[in-house]
């Protein structure tokens, strides 16, 4: 565990940039932080979870699966430099961990993992929160990771790169310092934890009548913001372009609570009211995912909550769920 | 800033190696609030699209041929004067586009009164809100929505009449249902069970056209009950006893019989708007697009004033723009009557201003053609060429033989545009154009926020933004009063010549815009209009008369086609449908009928139908829904394989050239 202040953090990223291509949290011009390139805005790494999936980093919106013309596929090709990450909170990090092991499951998803491999994701934590608030350490799932103590930042490697990268950090921390990390790290309850537990379980004990999901429905205009701000969304669609030298085919993000993303040939959609889209947007995550998976997916990022534009958000879905049926 | 709807929601593009890769909205905007409509989510994935046009195309020998812009702008500039010189100054229009920025259309609007000599210049705000204009600036004295967007947070009742919210200006209708779930009453007026009015506490499914006889009927009750802002009329208003007078028959009994509806109905709507301390009005085309929209509009003005609901925050009358900048298409004066700051042609001082600004010795004085009606004048042989920006009648003019015929037959068609459109498809030149990701300017939203659009990544081949091919078509025609170094340098031109913008300056508008009226440069903007005294001086009651629409149904065109557009789809399709999720989830063309006609004609969901009208047919997709009523029916004008505008009516509103878009007579059919 060393110790960097603000300014050796930046002078440690400047040496990094020379080996991996940087993903930083920065500050766009009107205020709103991302996962960006630095040459984008100035870094901002106070603040807690940024707007936008962190993970598009290495799924992004729109990405080209190949390209085909004159009997040549082409396919595109893993970065030059690999990437170096900044911002995952630790919440994102359980996220990022949850669709690793998706896009590993299987068949291994070559596109995703052209991006992530080689990659070193650090994390954020500490006072570093909204208004300085405290943002519990991620304890690992990331190569290393930051967390704010004071002006000072304590720099925590857990895998051989985050190890290799503490290594050029000359300071240690003080063992205060080390001491506010671990008083940081004990488990405190966190409401909305609990909240999720209790939802998840009416849903798996079947508890929640359809006309419930109804009224959520009704309050859903199908913008798709809760999908394609939820760090583990992992659903896309497939484009084709042509035009007469070749043929594109690309992958973008999609959302279940689109009538389309269901729908069969013939017309017939299983999902094909807002209620039950809205059901499976919830159930996936808290009911689903546990069979499957063995845990929740859903990480209370809040990134959800914070785009749905008429407050369905799954931290406001599970209050009204848990209100009315526990 | 958003291309699709008047809302004005602020995003970032996210690009990797000169490609579009995705969105990020913004989380401080004060419209969006971090939130964006399904299109909004989307708007980044046409940007790249194939199909985009990448160079200058000629017609020779009947066929669109790739040419040099040289080549283009020489023909376009000779093809235009060849035709004034033929045909007299006035025989060419130039359409200008609410797609475009603000200074794109003060540049055209330059270029057709500068370099051509006409006022022949208008743009889709007269298939939209052309009726707004005429029927606020006759009783407020401006056209513009009165109130913001955050007035819906602050406000106790809601009448939306003639707007689908939710689907067509969707984080304001986010807006009302938050505000609903926090207790504001919502009274929601369209036949259509719209997603609003699941969640009203009145919805009044009133006939089609009958908007008169409602707003008179629901005035003549808060006049006989006693719930009239008394203060407000007497300190405020002028010509109240005449519409008192008016609405004295609009009995709830009459009024029902009119409309459809109960009477009690009627009752219950104007004691619940009246009652609350702050109301709010919502309309949209439901309410502009009839014979008679300027009349649904002051009626709809003199409800607001007879209830004391303008001048303060929570209320308001509010006209939600349909275009991302059909609000600064207006302001710019892309209008016939116009200059920019809604100041008249007609007025020989203003004429003199700006002759002088731009170094032209005189400037036309009679009023141009509007759009609706120069089609009219170009069927009958009085307009031989016209200049289109962003604009695709095709689909989007009522009448679709009409409008084909009309502008096959002239004599010169340019078309500039982003993809080879069906209007583009019958054009002689077209020249391909930039969109908004690839170039700067401004956009005005509908609460006349005007707003920030910046270049994310660089046109395709040599398509170049409207604003530098506009210069360079005054270049072209031997004017020299049009070079500037960006689109900034237009908006200080702007500034100076038009009061309501006086005070905007690129360099002002970060991060989020000012509101218009903004005179100077240290002024903050208007969120409210008409606070202490409207625009014109007191409010003016105007009275009217209950007309039908112009077509109604008989036995051989037995039922009511009125027609929109859907949540996924934006007008022509022209950006949508190349965009994947959203023409995945609406594929084709359609029509909602209700369950009850259905059964009576023997029709099944997604059975394939013949459309009739007297203007001609189209083949679509049943979808059996009680969205409708029976005996109406819904169709989205997005579709050219299935045109709802093909069958509308191109009657026109004597006043604002509107087209009644909203009510024709057709028959259904099921095909084999």
């Amino acid at each position: 565990m060393k110790t960097l202040t603000a300014g050796q953090l930046e002078q440690l990223l400047a040496v990094l940039s020379t080996s991996w291509e940087l993903r930083l949290t920065i500050l766009l011009p009107d205020g709103t932080r991302v996962i960006g390139s630095p040459d984008d805005g100035p870094l901002a790494l106070q603040g807690g979870a940024v707007s936008g999936k962190p993970t598009a980093a290495f799924f992004p919106q729109l990405g080209t699966v190949f390209a085909s013309s004159e009997g040549e596929l082409r396919e595109p090709k893993a970065p030059e430099r690999p990437l170096f990450v900044l911002g995952f909170t630790p919440r994102d990090l359980a996220c990022l961990r949850f669709i690793d092991r998706f896009f590993a499951d299987g068949w291994r998803d070559d596109i995703y993992f052209r991006q992530r491999d080689g990659a070193v994701v650090a994390g954020l934590s500490g006072y570093c929160g909204p208004g300085g608030s405290l943002i519990r350490p991620a304890g690992g799932n990331c190569d290393l990771e930051f967390f704010r103590d004071g002006s000072n930042w304590l720099v925590i490697p857990y895998s051989e790169a985050g190890i290799e990268i503490a290594a050029k950090v000359a300071d240690f921390a003080s063992p205060e310092a080390r001491e506010r990390f671990r008083q940081a790290s004990v488990q405190l309850p966190d409401e909305n934890e609990t909240l999720l537990l209790r939802a998840s379980e009416l849903l798996r004990a079947n508890r929640v009548p359809d006309y419930f999901w109804s009224e959520i429905g009704d309050r859903c205009i199908a913008c798709t913001g809760c999908n394609l701000a939820c760090p583990t969304c992992t659903c896309f669609g497939v484009q084709d372009w042509r035009s007469t030298r070749q043929v594109e085919r690309s992958r973008m993000w999609d959302s279940c609570q689109l009538d389309g993303f269901m729908r069969e040939a013939g017309g017939h959609n299983p999902l094909g009211s807002e209620g039950e889209r809205s059901r499976r947007r919830i159930h996936h995550k808290l009911a689903a995912d546990p069979e499957k998976w063995g845990e929740i997916s859903c990480f209370l990022c809040g990134r959800c909550d914070a785009v749905c534009p008429t407050g369905i958000g799954i931290v406001a879905v599970m209050k009204e769920l848990v209100a009315r049926y526990e | 800033m958003c291309p699709y709807c008047g809302v004005g929601c602020m995003f970032y593009l996210v690009s990797d190696g000169g490609r579009l890769v995705g969105i990020e909205p913004s989380t401080t905007h004060p419209v969006s609030r971090g939130g964006l409509c399904v299109k909004g989510w989307n708007a980044f994935a046409f940007v790249h699209h194939p199909d985009r046009l990448t160079t200058p195309l000629v017609r020779r020998n009947g066929e669109l041929k790739p040419a040099t812009w040289d080549e283009a702008l020489e023909l376009t500039v000779d093809g235009l004067r060849a035709v004034q010189a033929k045909h007299g100054t006035d025989a060419i229009m130039f359409a200008s586009s609410a797609k475009a920025t603000n200074e794109e259309n003060y540049l055209l609007m330059k270029l057709a009164r500068a370099v051509f000599g006409t006022n022949n210049i208008d743009h889709c705000a007269r298939l939209c809100h052309s009726s707004t204009v005429t029927g606020l600036a006759e009783t407020f004295g401006s056209g513009a929505m009165t109130n913001s967007i955050s007035c819906f947070d602050q406000t106790d009742v809601i009448l939306v009449i003639g707007s689908n919210t939710t689907e067509q200006h969707p984080l304001i209708g986010s807006r009302i249902l938050n505000a609903v779930k926090n207790g504001t009453r919502l009274i929601v007026a369209d036949n259509r069970r719209i997603r609003l009015a699941r969640h009203a506490d009145l919805h009044l499914r009133h006939r089609n056209g009958r908007d008169v006889a409602l707003l008179n009927g629901i005035m003549h009750v808060i006049i006989a009950e006693g719930l009239e802002d008394r203060k407000f009329i007497a300190t405020r208003t002028e010509n109240y006893a005449a519409l008192a007078e008016s609405v004295a028959d609009w009995t709830p009994e009459r009024s029902a019989a009119a409309t459809g509806l109960d009477a009690g109905d009627i009752v219950s709507a104007a004691r619940m708007f009246a009652g609350g301390e702050r109301g709010m009005i919502v309309y949209s085309m439901g309410i502009t697009q009839h014979s008679h929209g300027v009349d649904n509009v002051r009626c709809i003005a003199s409800l607001a004033m007879l209830t004391g609901n303008v001048g303060k925050t929570g209320t308001g009358v509010n006209p939600l723009r349909g275009q991302n900048n059909v609000q600064g298409g207006c302001d710019m004066g892309a209008l016939p009557d116009l200059f920019s700051g809604y100041q008249k042609v007609s007025d020989s001082q203003l004429r003199e201003k700006f002759a002088r600004a731009w170094g032209v010795p005189s400037l036309p004085s009679e009023p141009g053609l509007p759009l609706t009606r120069a089609m009219n004048a170009a069927s009958e042989g009085l307009l031989q060429g016209m200049f289109i920006m962003g604009e695709n009648p095709m689909l989007s003019d009522p009448d679709q033989n009409h409008a084909r015929t009309t502008l096959q037959n002239l004599e010169l068609l340019v078309v500039q545009d982003i993809f080879l459109t069906e209007t583009a498809l019958l054009a002689d030149i077209v020249l391909p154009a930039a969109c908004y990701a690839e170039k700067e300017g401004t956009f005005t939203n509908t609460e006349r926020r005007v707003q920030r659009l910046r270049k994310a990544v660089e046109p395709p081949g040599a398509a170049r933004a409207d604003w530098e091919i506009i210069c360079d078509l005054a270049g072209q025609a031997g004017y020299e009063g049009m070079h500037y170094s960006g689109p900034s340098e237009v908006m200080d031109e702007i500034a100076g010549l038009t009061p309501i913008y006086g005070g905007i300056t690129h360099d002002r508008l970060d991060p989020h815009g000012l509101q218009w009226p903004c005179p100077d440069r240290d002024h903050p903007g208007t969120p409210l209009l008409h606070v202490d005294r409207f625009t014109r001086g007191p409010g003016h009651f105007s009275p009217v008369v209950h007309r039908l629409p112009a077509e109604l149904p008989d036995e051989q065109y037995p039922m009511v086609l009125t027609t929109g557009r859907t949540y996924f789809h934006w007008h022509t399709g022209s950006m949508t449908r190349r965009t994947h999720l959203l023409d995945r989830e609406e594929p084709c063309s359609f029509i909602e009928l209700h369950p009850d006609d259905a059964a009576r004609l023997g029709i099944r969901h997604r059975d394939r139908l013949l459309v009739s009208s007297r203007r001609g047919g189209v083949q679509t997709e049943a979808r059996v829904t009680d969205m409708v009523i029976p005996g109406v029916l819904f169709m989205p004008f997005h579709f050219a394989e299935g045109a709802a505008n093909a069958l509308t009516n191109n009657v026109l509103d004597p006043e604002s050239s509107i087209p009644e878009f909203k009510v024709c007579a057709v028959r259904v059919e099921k095909l084999p």
